[in-house]
């Protein structure tokens, strides 16, 4: 029992890393329909720019922890978000109203570019972080088996919970919401009824990139140790949570991140940690045959 | 149409160009992954090594007055791209290669080169796969994957009798390898471990595995893999409250790892060449090296490769049959130490000494 | 009047540099964060952070001023572009009538290929490897240009294959030609079974359930190391040999070497430009079948169903055995270039089955232009050459790469030889 309340609790934490950059990917796709394949490559470069100025802040003598990973956490949402503002506006603007694969493989071969990009400026070895957040909380025990939590899972965890909520509401309530479900709804008369089609869409990408960011910034902490190749595996990972709740909806997409999280660490506790990433797939196979649209997507109205 | 002409014209252009032979000189192709990624990183420091060997050997007059040339050919660690990089190789008409790199890109390049009459000598590749096919031309200027992990695997079983063993490793062409040579000696020596799996290459979670260790009560892991991954398992099972200790091969030789696993990768142990950098006879290399930053140990062993390989052309000439039966005749001093070849083309008795990480360093154990 | 005629030139000056000016300003600041700072490890302290300042406003002057140059020539280069359209529009028009032609043509140059001077051993081999990927990118091209199915895991069809014939050849002595056709059953078979329940699912969703495929059956080569030999691959899989003669200096008893069997001395050329026209001739007879099977009903239907789905089934085709016919006569031929591949190679191993190979393909369907042959070839070319031909370049070659499927997208969205239209249309029994 405590044995599975502790693999619960290191795939809470991976799950909402993944929910985190799923997002993203979700985003995008309930805009313009895309996936934005760079995106993972984006969630790297924003681990990059967050080791960047936790190393710069701690040359600066910032010694408070807290405070040091709030300002990072702040600059490197905006740094990122530029990056993903620019991407948007040199491999996916031109191609808006193309046929559908243009933007894919537009956004593969950003990926491949950003990839090598980020080697060829930071160089291919790991980077490596001294561990930040340490300690762990105690909680009680089971039978003879002493629970616990480490700091750094409980940041993480409380990090996405604000953020999403936060995002929701944002989605919700705000002009910019609107005008992005209104977009999502009808690109065409969208615009036609006066909302900024381009500037939506941008924004869109800025805010999808900066949750990467968050997410990069947690990630570094959590592992301590980051490389050009990361995006790769959390891009997959965190796109396939986004289909699995549903591409398109945001609930969806956190609770598409928590599910491979929690699958991806009960599978390695209970059987072969070697066919983990078998059984995520699997998974997602046999949810989208019996909910065609994943869990919480929206059902699509087909007349025939 | 037109295009398609100008580009296979172009491309031919560019191929006659770099096929221009080098008269009077000595062409040895280095094969590394100079691109793709993390491993690029490693071809870097073979790149370092080798270079350093052929300028020291080009300082003393090159090889019988002949200025010793070396061309990389880039592989990519990729077994596709070696095939390819082996055949510009043949085109260019160069006869000697020092590398690959990787196992993989090792046993697809080699066919070709054995088809063609080409000389390799890798001093990195470590799969036993690479000289058991009866190639006459192939060599390995470094032990073998078995042989690491039987004297890891001795160890364990003699100085941890009783303990709780597990086996985990990268299903890498090297991690597995590894793994197997030591299950393989533990049942031996009638130790079976407790728990055996496998970790992704490039994963960075690996919570799940230390919880696992951690209910099986491991006293022990033996890992097969490199230290990008131990690093992470050693920092997360510190982090998770796991005191268990680690015991790897050759690839926790570097410093990186002691970064990654930060203080908690203290007492983790390591089967490792005798260290390199401590012999008196490797100092002056070592300065030489250190002036285009820290060298590791593939560094030192290409500059060995490269010695090596060298000296037997010195000795029997141009031809790489002829090359290869002096290489099997002779011992070959080198910066890493004395090379002798047997008749399958690898190391005669390779030294393996364990180490332990303590302190950010690394010593000789003295456990 | 002076100044109506100096205000249009002014203003458009002013909107220049203002353009400039935003540019290089966020050119410095994607730039400040990855360029301005170099992580670096100096040992025994750590990891450190060098800077790089310099460059980072050499890159900002740099965007600078070309945003400048372009937006204050942006209405001629409007018109050049314009103009640029209109006469490809006119070649791409006049090209449609020898379409057939050129790539007869193109077929007649890849056979004289290995006469030509320049050829050696080097040259006929990286045709080799481009022949591969045309043959691979002919058999997506009929699951995703023909039947527009979003297939991301591609790969795992050529795995099948080359494993089909690695493990047959090594275990059981089966020749090349025999498992050729028993790997593409396989893989064909394999098709029928993935396809057959996702087949429903739309657009993306198959896109990452073929993508999950794919790395399930490169996860299952790793682990299943009794059967697949796990990370170390096979080794020593057999060569094809010229109908019995293998090409080899030295035969087995009861064998004679290619060479004596033709009176030649003996060259390890033969079997590389054996495999070359073998490759080639596979490639060629794909070619045909695709095409062929374009006129059949059932390519008709490929494309109906890629048009308009809901039509079709109101039309009452059978839209799950129209896609799966595709699904599989694509994986068919994956299957056959993965049994060349692993013949030529003589070891596989799962290294060489990951994503990036399916995107690769799929980016050669995509550039040549969905449903083009010819594009297929001429994308198959760029893709597998360029990087080949950048070999000197060693560092920036899949840099630009990357950059290059970008510029290629944005200035062809289409492809390069972008002809996505029915085969079939009105007009043409109209007129």
């Amino acid at each position: 029992m405590g044995y599975f309340v502790d693999q619960l609790i290191n795939g809470l934490t991976l799950g909402s890393v993944y929910g985190l950059i799923a997002i993203g990917y979700t985003m995008v796709y309930g805009i313009i329909g895309m996936i934005n394949f760079a995106h993972g490559e984006v969630f790297m470069i924003g681990a990059f720019i967050s080791l960047i100025v936790l190393l710069l802040l701690a040359q600066l003598g910032v010694a408070a922890v807290p405070l040091a990973i709030l300002v990072t956490l702040v600059l490197t949402a905006v740094f990122t978000a530029l990056w993903g503002f620019v991407v948007e506006r040199i491999a996916y603007r031109p191609l808006r109203g193309s046929f559908r694969l243009a933007p894919l493989i537009s956004a593969i071969g950003m990926s491949i570019f950003l990839q090598n990009l980020v080697q060829l400026l930071q160089g291919a070895r790991v980077k490596p972080l001294p561990p930040v957040l340490t300690g762990r909380i105690p909680l009680g025990s089971i039978g003879d088996h002493q629970l616990s939590v480490a700091v750094v899972q409980v940041v993480i965890v409380v990090v996405t919970v604000v953020l999403m909520a936060g995002f929701s509401l944002v989605v919700s309530r705000t002009a910019l919401g609107r005008a992005q479900r209104a977009c999502e709804q009808d690109r065409r008369m969208a615009e036609l009824v006066g909302v900024n089609v381009d500037r939506t869409i941008s924004l869109t990408f800025v805010f999808g990139a900066a949750l990467a960011a968050v997410a990069g910034l947690l990630y570094t902490i959590y592992y301590g140790s980051i490389d050009f190749f990361i995006g790769f595996f959390a891009g997959l990972k965190a796109f396939t949570a986004a289909v699995l709740g549903g591409i398109g909806s945001l609930p969806g997409a956190m609770l598409g991140g928590l599910l491979i999280g929690l699958i991806e660490a009960l599978w390695s506790a209970y059987s072969d940690i070697q066919y983990k990433d078998v059984a995520v797939f699997a998974i997602l196979v046999l949810i989208l045959l019996f909910r065609p649209t994943g869990l919480l997507g929206r059902q699509e109205v087909e007349k025939v | 149409m037109n295009a398609m002409t100008k580009l296979m014209l172009s491309a031919c252009a560019a191929a006659l160009l770099a096929a221009a032979p080098a008269r009077a000189d000595v062409t040895f192709a280095l094969g590394i992954p100079a691109t793709g990624g993390q491993i690029a990183a490693i071809g870097a420091q073979a790149r370092l090594g080798a270079e350093a060997a052929v300028k020291a050997i080009n300082d003393k007059g090159g090889i019988k007055g002949e200025k010793l040339v070396l061309e990389i050919a880039d592989d990519q660690c990729d077994p596709k791209s070696a095939v390819s990089a082996a055949n510009q190789v043949v085109s260019k008409g160069i006869r000697f290669v020092v590398g690959h790199l990787c196992s993989g890109a090792s046993i697809a390049a080699s066919g070709v080169y054995d088809e063609e009459g080409i000389l390799m000598m890798t001093a990195s590749a470590t799969s036993p796969e690479l000289t058991e096919r009866g190639m006459k031309l192939v060599f390995r200027a470094c032990g073998r994957d078995d042989q690491q992990g039987v004297v890891a695997a001795k160890f364990i079983a003699d100085k941890f009798k009783g303990k709780k063993v597990a086996i985990v490793h990268d299903k890498q062409v090297y991690g597995q390898g590894l793994a197997e040579a030591a299950k393989k000696t533990l049942a031996d020596a009638g130790v079976t471990p407790a728990y055996e799996g496998s970790v992704n290459a490039g994963e960075r979670d690996f919570s799940a595995l230390v919880a696992r260790l951690k209910q099986e009560g491991i006293d022990i892991v033996y890992y097969g893999g490199y230290h990008t991954e131990l690093g992470l398992i050693v920092r997360q099972a510190r982090q998770a409250g796991l005191e268990t200790r680690f015991v790897g091969a050759d690839g926790l030789a570097t410093n990186e790892f002691w970064s990654i696993a930060g203080e908690g990768g203290a007492g983790t142990l390591f089967t490792f060449s005798a260290d390199v950098k401590a012999k008196p006879s490797a100092q002056s290399v070592y300065e030489e090296l250190k002036k285009k930053g820290e060298p590791d140990n593939f560094a030192f062993y290409y500059y060995a490769a490269v010695q090596t390989l060298a000296d037997a052309v010195a000795r029997a000439g141009k031809e790489p049959e002829a090359v290869a039966a002096d290489l099997r005749a002779n011992g070959f001093e080198t910066v890493v130490g004395t090379f002798r070849f047997d008749a399958k083309g690898d190391l005669i008795d390779p030294e393996y000494v364990i180490f332990e990480w303590r302190d950010g360093a690394y010593a000789p154990t003295k456990l | 009047m002076q100044a109506s005629s100096a205000s249009p030139v002014t203003d458009r000056l002013r909107a220049a540099l203002r353009e400039a000016a935003i540019a290089g300003i966020i050119m410095i600041g994607i730039a400040l964060p990855l360029v301005g700072f170099r992580l670096q490890e100096t040992p025994g302290q750590g990891l450190g952070i060098a800077y790089r300042f310099d460059q980072v406003v050499i890159a900002g002057v740099v965007v600078a001023i070309g945003r400048f140059l372009v937006a204050l020539f942006r209405p001629e280069l409007q018109q050049l572009r314009g103009r640029l359209a209109q006469g490809g529009a006119r070649t791409v028009r006049g090209g449609r009538v020898s379409q057939t032609a050129i790539g007869i043509a193109a077929c007649l140059l890849a056979f004289a290929l290995p006469f030509l001077p320049i050829a050696d051993r080097y040259i006929v081999d990286t045709a080799t490897t481009v022949l591969i990927y045309t043959m691979l990118g002919l058999g997506l091209n009929i699951v995703v240009g023909l039947a527009g199915l979003l297939d991301l895991g591609y790969v795992a069809f050529y795995a099948i294959g080359a494993y089909s014939f690695a493990l047959l050849a090594t275990h059981y002595d089966f020749s090349f030609w025999m498992c050729l056709p028993i790997a593409g059953v396989m893989a064909a078979f394999l098709g029928i079974i993935l396809g057959f329940p996702v087949l429903r699912l739309r657009g993306d969703y198959l896109a990452i359930v073929t993508l999950g495929f794919g790395e399930i059956i490169r996860i299952i080569l790793i682990n299943w190391g009794a059967l697949t030999g796990g990370p170390n691959g096979i080794t020593n899989i057999p060569r094809p040999s010229f109908f019995g003669a293998p090409f080899t200096r030295t035969a087995a008893e009861g064998e004679v070497p290619f060479h004596e069997l033709f009176g030649l001395s003996f060259s390890s050329m033969h079997r590389v430009l054996f495999l070359y026209y073998l490759i080639l001739v596979l490639v060629v007879l794909t070619a045909v079948i695709a095409a062929r099977l374009r006129r059949l009903p059932i390519g008709r239907a490929w494309e109906a169903l890629r048009e308009d789905e809901v039509a079709c089934r109101a039309l009452g085709v059978n839209a799950t055995r129209v896609k799966l016919s595709a699904f599989a006569i694509g994986a068919m031929f994956g299957g056959f270039a993965g049994t060349f591949f692993a013949t030529r190679q003589g070891f596989i191993s799962p290294e060489s089955f990951t994503f990036i190979e399916s995107a690769l393909v799929l980016a050669i369907v995509v550039l040549g232009g969905m449903g083009s042959q010819l594009g297929v070839a001429l994308a198959a070319i760029i893709v597998v050459a360029l990087p080949e031909m950048t070999r000197e370049f060693a560092e920036l070659r899949m840099l630009l790469f990357g950059a290059a499927m970008v510029l290629v997208m944005v200035w062809r969205p289409r492809g390069l030889i972008g002809t996505r239209r029915p085969s079939v249309t009105l007009a043409r029994f109209t007129s």
